[in-house]
């Protein structure tokens, strides 16, 4: 019994740890044509500095953005055009948010801290899919941390040096 | 009935306990998961890209998050690479302790860690003690100074079978109308010759592989010297002393003298087949540039002997052959100069290299001598040659003197110009800092031409032209070079890239240490939320 927990215990930590590396989201997996909350988890600076500046770009087909506002943090929202109009509860909207910027905090490199962003997964994408989120922070000194990869076909995201946080989509849920 | 309820529970206690150890592990683990990261290196000591005075006691690595290193591995200025095994971790910080006294030069430190969530990631430092840069092996303390004596050595007596003997039966036979007065030191300097030749080759063969000379009666030695450009000059250097031999033995006449002619231009051709002037671009200038330096400089120099000869021995003679030696040597003496010249000119290409390279500073040596071996032989041919003809005893008597500290000079320079076999002319040198690797790397998205300057191990500068998969300019924010070379067990070396003019980028102060091939990443921050990774291979010289 005892071994056996232990190597469930070890098999639990070996599967679920490739990704739960740098910038992550919270949710795994969503249907897709449901809000969803993503929740980006930021574990550490950039080698050692403070992060200042959080940014996140919102992916096509994630629309009616509505970010979280941080104490201490400046909330700026980037709007701009949509590739298409999306259906938002019998309204179609053609533009929103299509990018985030948290700016003027100080999380310490030994911190930890989450940045929230909510909206809708377009009902037409694919099941199947992954939606990415790319993240930068930027630092004093100028430097830069990127979460920004996406792994290209037949790639895994613990391949990448700095994979994108991805959220993965799932069939839409029956009514 | 109680009691053994008890038993039961006391029997049982010990497993409970341990499943929720268990189960409370499980949590931990899950939970350690969940907030570990990939470690990342956050600071150095020695900084990445420093020099230092001394070699230092402990190099320091402080990573994001505490690690294990599996792999610590200390790439040499020689390219040698060491297993570091004496090292402390200490949470995040990883304190490695290198081997004593590291020598001057350019070191790679090459890590390898597993962090916290089973990732293995991988880096290079890259530090320099004294000065940046591989040391050069076979250079400086890796010189075999036997060797090289022998191959000097080889050189100048095959020289002087070259000058004074195949140059001397030429003159014998052309200007002494075949006179034996001067057959022994021409016998004994075709003899010198034959014995250079031959050492030479053994000789080229120790330098060539690299074996000291215990190894010389060896015949894969031989074999390697007669492998190189040099073999083919030995060959022909053979032949032409055999026919030199040959004339000699023919006596006066005709043949002889059409024999000691086919000698001089076959050692003149041998001598045109190999060393660092017949290499050099235009070959088509270069080739026959040495092949008449070589003939004008033998026709001249072997007259020597045969004229003091005739003289010391007196007679009518004497003065015919010196008055056909007076008529032939201006026109040979033109050769030389302007066969020299363009030789010079081709392999020295700069006038400071004069100086500055020690190719040059034999070159200027050579000149010096060949200044005081012009004013001898203008002395003899304005002053004395005329006097010497009528047959004034005084004038007769000076010019051989003239005539043998002739020689002598000729000796002095033979051995200055055999010396250049160990300097690598300017020409070269310039060349081979000149020559870049270059290599062009292509994805869908775009493109980088990069070039590596000097081609070499050591220390680089590397700038890449990156473009649009369509040739047309990109703007990126930010260019990274990622050098790695995997099979010398060098991880990432990564590099900022500086914008320079245009869509170049460049790094420069980059080291990398060995040759071979290295896996050469361009990464390109398209913009801020897009990347491109160029991926390509590029051959560094040693």
């Amino acid at each position: 019994m005892l071994k056996k927990i232990i190597v469930t215990a070890a098999v639990t930590m070996l599967t679920s740890t490739a990704a739960f590396s740098h910038v992550t989201l919270e949710g795994k997996e969503t249907p897709v044509g449901t809000t969803y909350k993503a929740v980006l988890r930021v574990p550490h600076g950039c080698e050692g500095k403070p992060t200042n500046v959080v940014r996140v770009q919102l992916p096509e087909g994630f629309y009616a953005v509505k970010p979280q506002p941080k104490a201490g943090w400046k909330l700026e929202k980037v709007k701009g055009a949509y590739a298409k109009a999306y259906d938002n509860h019998g309204t179609l909207v053609s533009e929103g948010v299509k990018e985030v910027v948290w700016s003027g905090g100080n999380l310490g490199d030994d911190e930890y801290d989450e940045f929230v962003v909510r909206g809708t997964i377009a009902s037409d994408l694919k099941a199947g899919g992954t939606l990415y989120f790319p993240v930068v922070q930027e630092c004093p000194e100028g430097l830069k941390e990127r979460w920004i990869e996406v792994p290209a076909e037949g790639q895994k995201a613990s391949d990448l040096e700095m994979p994108a946080p991805g959220v993965k989509l799932l069939q839409r849920l029956s009514n | 009935m109680t009691l053994t309820m008890t038993s039961l529970r006391t029997k049982f206690l010990p497993f409970s306990i341990l499943r929720q150890i268990a189960l409370a592990m499980l949590l931990w683990l899950g939970l350690a998961a969940t907030a570990s990261a990939h470690a990342s290196l956050n600071a150095t000591e020695p900084r990445d890209g420093s020099v230092m005075a001394v070699s230092p006691a402990v190099i320091r690595l402080t990573f994001s998050e505490p690690v294990s290193p599996t792999s610590l591995k200390l790439t040499l200025p020689d390219g040698r690479p060491v297993v570091l095994d004496a090292f402390v971790v200490k949470d995040k910080l990883v304190e490695v302790v290198p081997p004593a006294d590291l020598s001057n030069g350019t070191h790679v430190l090459s890590w390898r860690v597993v962090s916290q969530d089973g990732h293995p990631i991988g880096g290079s430092i890259i530090f320099s003690i004294g000065h940046p840069g591989a040391a050069s092996p076979r250079i400086g303390d890796g010189v075999d100074w036997q060797v090289r004596v022998g191959l000097w050595g080889g050189k100048i007596a095959l020289y002087v079978g070259l000058f004074f003997g195949i140059g001397g039966t030429f003159a014998a036979s052309w200007f002494a109308n075949g006179s034996r007065n001067a057959l022994q030191p021409i016998v004994t300097a075709l003899l010198a010759g034959f014995a250079g030749t031959m050492i030479s080759a053994g000789f080229q063969g120790l330098d060539t592989v690299g074996e000291p000379i215990g190894r010389i009666f060896d015949a894969e030695v031989w074999k390697a010297g007669f492998a190189t450009s040099f073999g083919r000059t030995v060959v022909f250097m053979f032949a032409a002393l055999a026919l030199a031999a040959l004339a000699l033995a023919s006596g006066p006449g005709r043949s002889a003298r059409w024999i000691s002619l086919s000698a001089l231009v076959t050692a003149a051709f041998a001598l045109s087949l190999s060393g660092h002037a017949s290499a050099a671009e235009p070959q088509w200038i270069m080739r026959p540039a040495v092949f008449l330096h070589v003939a004008a400089i033998s026709s001249w120099v072997g007259a020597l002997l045969p004229l003091a000869a005739e003289f010391r021995r007196g007679g009518s003679d004497a003065a015919i052959a010196l008055r056909r030696f007076s008529n032939f040597i201006p026109l040979s003496v033109a050769v030389l100069l302007i066969a020299g010249l363009i030789l010079t000119y081709i392999q020295v290409l700069k006038i400071e290299a004069l100086v500055t390279t020690s190719y040059g500073r034999v070159l200027l040596i050579k000149l010096g001598l060949l200044i005081l071996l012009f004013a001898l032989a203008c002395i003899n041919r304005w002053r004395l040659t005329n006097r010497a003809e009528r047959g004034e005893a005084a004038a007769v008597k000076q010019l051989i003197r003239s005539i043998v500290a002739e020689s002598l000079l000729v000796l002095f320079i033979l051995g200055v110009a055999a010396s250049w076999r160990f300097t690598p002319p300017p020409r070269s040198l310039i060349l081979e800092a000149s020559e870049p690797a270059i290599v062009h790397i292509h994805s869908a998205k775009g493109m980088a031409e990069m070039q590596v300057t000097p081609g070499n191990a050591g220390p680089v500068t590397a700038a890449a032209i990156i473009m649009k998969e369509d040739f047309s300019p990109l703007d990126p924010q930010e260019v990274s070079f990622v050098f790695s070379n995997p099979k010398a067990g060098i991880e990432p070396i990564r590099r900022k890239a500086d914008r320079q003019q245009g869509n170049t980028w460049s790094v420069t102060g980059l080291v990398l240490p060995v040759a071979g091939v290295w896996i050469v990443r361009v990464d390109v921050i398209v913009s801020d939320f897009e990347i491109m990774k160029l991926e390509g291979e590029v051959e560094i010289k040693p």
